[in-house]
């Protein structure tokens, strides 16, 4: 009996000495001595007091229940939530709806211009590439300017040449489109510049070639003329 | 104009790097600034050194992956153009795809694909915007620039 009672004495004080501010710590620790006579009431205290610590030793199954019970508060503590946060919500909800549709509105744009400038034949890309195969399959062009021919456009400020200066305007009810791009052989460095000229045929939708003609920069100044529809 | 008469492509190279590395660096640095200021103890002198500290260690490595993407492209770029022999749209998108598949060759061929993917989207959309302000920048000047 005496070694039980110290054994129940070192567990309160255990217990109190642990920081725990709680009623049945403190009864727990004070009636250490007095527990012979009162044996259930601290029984009772000590489990109360293990019980209601939320992160104590013992936090498995009485702390299961007051876990739930606090899952069931914050649950019915939602569904009360104010009109005013709701309506926060959707504006937010909607700006940001709106960004990614502005987003999605730009992207397709660029992806459809870049898509019409290499894809379609009516783009000015196009009609360069095939004047430029044109060119270096002519003879005269050739042997003016040698075998391997580079083709370019206007320079853009770093450097870059790809831009075909080109115009397009309407005659007589047809799309005409005038092209003006430059080409340079390989050795001796002699440059030109080639001027096309497109028009629309209205059978087939496609543009057909009126004119290609090239301006050799030599001097005397010479003109090669590739192809003539007029 | 002297810069026009010279062949822009080699010396292209450089000029690009330069230009993206200086690109990464302040755009890393401000970005680091901010975030090592963020993620220092309290106290201005501890934040200031806080960020500092980052800018210092990060904002190099930045700088340092951006000059190799275009420095990267930039060459395969020179390249396409002097081996087709005209200079196109086509040159800048396939050379972004070739950029990001070699810069990501170190996982494997799978993520080569996505990152070329990604990298020649990338590209398409800068030409497909180069190309709406130039058409939008020509039709403006309709004595001048044609």
């Amino acid at each position: 009996l005496p070694a039980s009672l110290g054994r129940g004495c070192l567990g309160r004080w255990l217990l109190a000495t642990r920081g725990w501010a709680l009623l049945g710590a403190g009864t727990g620790s004070c009636s250490c001595l007095r527990w012979r006579h009162q044996p259930p009431l601290l029984l009772r205290a000590a489990r109360q007091s293990i019980g209601t610590q939320a992160g104590g030793l013992k936090a498995a199954k009485p702390g299961g229940n007051s876990k739930d019970v606090s899952v069931q508060r914050a649950l019915n503590e939602e569904t009360l939530v104010s009109a005013a946060q709701k309506v926060k919500e959707a504006g937010r909800d909607f700006t940001y709806f709106i960004v990614v549709l502005v987003g999605i509105g730009v992207t397709g744009g660029l992806f459809y211009v870049i898509f019409k400038e290499l894809f379609s034949s009516s783009s000015p890309n196009k009609i360069y590439g095939d004047a430029l195969e044109k060119c270096r399959s002519h003879p005269e062009v050739i042997g003016v300017f040698g075998d391997s021919i580079k083709g370019y456009g206007e320079a853009t400020r770093r450097g870059r040449r790809q831009h075909v200066s080109h115009i397009e305007y309407v005659k007589d009810g047809l799309k005409h489109m005038r092209l003006r791009f430059y080409i340079e052989g390989a050795e001796s460095g002699k440059q030109g510049t080639v001027h096309v000229e497109v028009k629309e045929n209205l059978e087939t939708g496609r543009f057909e070639v009126r004119y290609i003609f090239v301006d050799v920069e030599t001097y005397p100044r010479r003109t090669i003329v590739i192809e003539d529809n007029r | 104009m002297e810069e026009y008469a010279r062949e822009p492509c080699p010396w292209r190279i450089v000029d690009d790097c330069g230009g993206a590395f200086t690109m990464g660096a302040i755009g890393g640095g401000i970005f680091q600034a901010i975030k090592g200021f963020r993620n220092s103890p309290v106290g201005v002198n501890h934040r200031l050194r806080g960020s500092l500290t980052a800018i210092k260690t990060r904002a190099p490595q930045l700088g340092g992956s951006f000059a190799v993407w275009g420095g990267l492209f930039s060459m395969i770029d020179c390249s396409m153009v002097r081996m087709r022999g005209k200079e196109d749209p086509w040159n800048s998108i396939t050379s972004g795809a070739l950029t990001g598949a070699i810069l990501a060759a170190r996982n494997g061929p799978v993520a080569m694909v996505g990152s070329a993917a990604m990298g020649g989207i990338l590209l398409a959309l800068i030409e497909g915007a180069g190309i709406l302000l130039t058409r939008f920048a020509s039709t403006q000047f309709p004595n001048g620039k044609e």
